[in-house]
């Protein structure tokens, strides 16, 4: 399915945030912006949120719960041997590989979590609205479905105002939102 | 560590970032030059001697390096602790100063980042050959198998650092493409060649550079930051219970941790020195490594070198003042004076005095100073391993256990072959992935410059 979208590239980061809020008091909806590196304000202004930090977290508990338990059923459970005449569960060498395999896990699974979050995973094709947010441009897309012409019309002055270098009306096959 | 104000901008010649995009990838889109081919070549050889001496290694077995009874390790495991201190370098740059919110990071993490990959790669090549019969290399890992099922150690400082450079390797490789990820984007989008679109479009994984993927990108950047730099401690902690655990005169002190660490990160910044310098000259990117960056690694350099100054008079203080005759002998007749006199001596010249060249401005300023104090620092870092390891095995306890060690031809192989790979793997890295964060470079450019301050 073809959805229409009004792209506003702009060139200098200042205008470009000036933009999103002048659109926002105008109600529109942001569909995304795309800008090269992280610009902070706009977590801020679209209400962005990364809740990767707690599962992270939860990830964590879940690599040390399961290590220790691990290292407790090979070492006393299956198979007990005496290292030394330590006990059967010398809880204080086991720390170490324990901190190492619960990093581990932290990692792969945050990882994980990020691929599919981000929907980044190799072979994807997601939609690039312009081929120049990833060199020096900051663009802001609006999905210009549900809005009649008036309004359309409204986004793309504003953009203009802001001191948007180039707007462009463009379609585009197959967009997830 | 990195005050702007004092010393200039991060970035110097007030570029635009359109501008930083097309200097940083322009390696990658023209030509290499002649350099480039001769140091391939080189390395390439160097590696194909090193395939030769595992080949050797593993058709006759480890009979053919220099170790005996006595010294069960040999070369093998001074490189081995070696490579990983080298590989602890990237790390310590990139989330050590990524927590510390340092923003001089950014023109040399991924460079240090790549150092980092490739140097525990080649190190963790040595433990492997090590056990003779690589083929059972399997058997460390803790699986449920039909011999009992037997489980490994997990009490052994062996186990531990086995698990802790797989880890070390699995997460500095992850982390390193995580942050390549947006710069692989860029090159995607602005070349023009269509087999290499396909193959960055397919490593970018679909990198748009939207608001969404940048927090989830920002934020697990800090989540791996966080937790790797628990991981840079605990790696080099865990080699030196290697040694530490063991009851060898010289090896059984409680120093050996921080010392451990304090080493590798100290031979890391060392080598990204070496490699910064001469990125710097070859690919003339003076204006993104500048000289201040330069600066800051050799302060960075002299502060550490006093600290491993001061660890080795701690290690000789502390094995006097036991009054453990095996310790004093092992310090007192066997390093700073007996047969390996001449490593002991070179190792505290060349890690402890030599870089205190460093207070000197001049010498700061000056790239072939900085390549040969960073050379140097290196050469003495292996001299360090050399003395831990080697003094301490060849005359322990038993006199007539007593041997002394020499490598052979194979063991140098070996060690020449990991070389080659690590140089090899730097080439190829400056050749096909942009050389700094490009998208990090963008972030901190106007830092210095222009509007602010």
């Amino acid at each position: 399915m073809a959805r229409t979208f009004k792209i506003g590239v702009f060139d200098d980061e200042g205008k470009f945030i000036s933009s999103i809020r002048s659109l926002q008091e105008q109600k529109f909806r942001i569909f995304d912006v795309f800008t090269p590196y992280p610009v902070h304000e706009v977590f801020h202004l679209l209400k962005r949120k990364s809740r990767l930090p707690t599962a992270a977290y939860f990830f964590g508990l879940f690599g040390i719960i399961s290590t220790l338990a691990f290292l407790y059923y090979t070492s006393v459970i299956n198979w007990p041997i005496v290292y030394g005449g330590k006990p059967f569960n010398s809880f204080p060498s086991f720390i170490i590989v324990t901190i190492i395999v619960t990093i581990l896990t932290v990692t792969i699974a945050s990882l994980a979590l990020f691929s599919a979050r981000s929907k980044l995973f190799p072979g994807r094709d997601n939609t690039i609205f312009d081929l120049r947010a990833t060199d020096d441009k900051f663009v802001i897309v609006i999905d210009t479905n549900s809005l009649d012409k008036s309004a359309i019309g409204n986004a793309g002055n504003i953009m203009e105002e802001q001191g948007a270098v180039e707007i462009i009306d463009k379609e585009f096959e197959n967009v997830e939102s | 560590m990195y005050n702007r104000k004092i010393r200039g901008p991060l970035i110097e010649g007030n570029k635009s970032i359109g501008q930083i995009t097309k200097e940083v990838a322009l390696p990658m889109e023209m030509q290499p030059g002649l350099w480039w081919y001769i140091a391939f070549v080189l390395s390439s050889i160097a590696a194909v001697f090193g395939f030769y001496a595992i080949y050797i290694t593993v058709y006759k077995g480890i009979g053919t390096w220099g170790v005996n009874n006595s010294v069960a390790w040999g070369w093998e495991i001074v490189n081995f602790v070696w490579w990983i201190g080298i590989g602890h370098a990237g790390t310590a740059f990139s989330i050590f100063l990524l927590i510390l919110r340092q923003k001089w990071r950014t023109s040399i993490n991924r460079a240090a980042e790549a150092m980092t990959v490739f140097a525990v790669m080649s190190a963790a090549l040595f433990p492997a050959l090590h056990m003779g019969r690589v083929w059972d290399a399997f058997y460390i890992f803790p699986y449920p198998n039909t011999r009992g099922p037997l489980w490994v150690n997990f009490n052994s400082p062996l186990f531990w650092d086995f698990s802790a450079i797989t880890a070390y390797l699995i997460i500095s490789a992850s982390f390193w493409y995580l942050g390549m990820l947006p710069d692989l984007g860029t090159i995607r989008d602005r070349t023009t060649s269509k087999i290499k679109k396909a193959v960055y479009g397919f490593f970018s994984l679909g990198w748009t550079g939207s608001s969404r993927q940048w927090i989830r990108f920002d934020s697990l950047s800090f989540i791996l930051g966080g937790i790797a730099a628990v991981l840079v401690v605990s790696v080099h902690s865990i080699v030196s219970t290697d040694f530490a655990v063991g009851i060898e005169p010289g090896w059984h002190t409680t120093i050996f941790p921080p010392f451990f660490v304090i080493g590798a990160i100290f031979s890391g910044f060392a080598m990204v020195m070496t490699l910064m310098v001469l990125i710097r000259k070859v690919y003339k990117l003076t204006d993104y490594i500048t000289d201040n960056h330069m600066d800051a690694i050799a302060r960075i350099l002299v502060f550490i070198s006093m600290i491993m100054g001061l660890a080795y008079l701690t290690e000789i203080f502390m094995s006097w003042y036991s009054g453990n005759q095996y310790e004093m002998f092992t310090f007192f007749r066997n390093r700073i004076t007996g047969d390996y006199a001449v490593q002991f001596w070179g190792m505290i010249v060349c890690n402890a005095l030599i870089p205190q060249l460093f207070w000197f401005r001049k010498v700061r300023r000056n790239w072939i100073g900085l390549l040969s104090v960073s050379l140097i620092i290196n050469i003495g870092m292996w001299l360090e391993r050399y003395n831990i390891v080697i003094t301490s095995l060849s005359k322990d306890y038993l006199p007539s256990n007593w041997v002394s060690y020499s490598p052979t031809i194979i063991d140098i192989g070996v060690f020449v072959g990991t070389i080659g790979l690590f140089a090899t793997g730097v080439l190829l890295f400056m050749r096909y992935i942009p050389m700094m964060a490009i998208s990090e470079l963008k972030s901190v450019a106007h830092i210095g410059n222009k509007k602010e301050d």
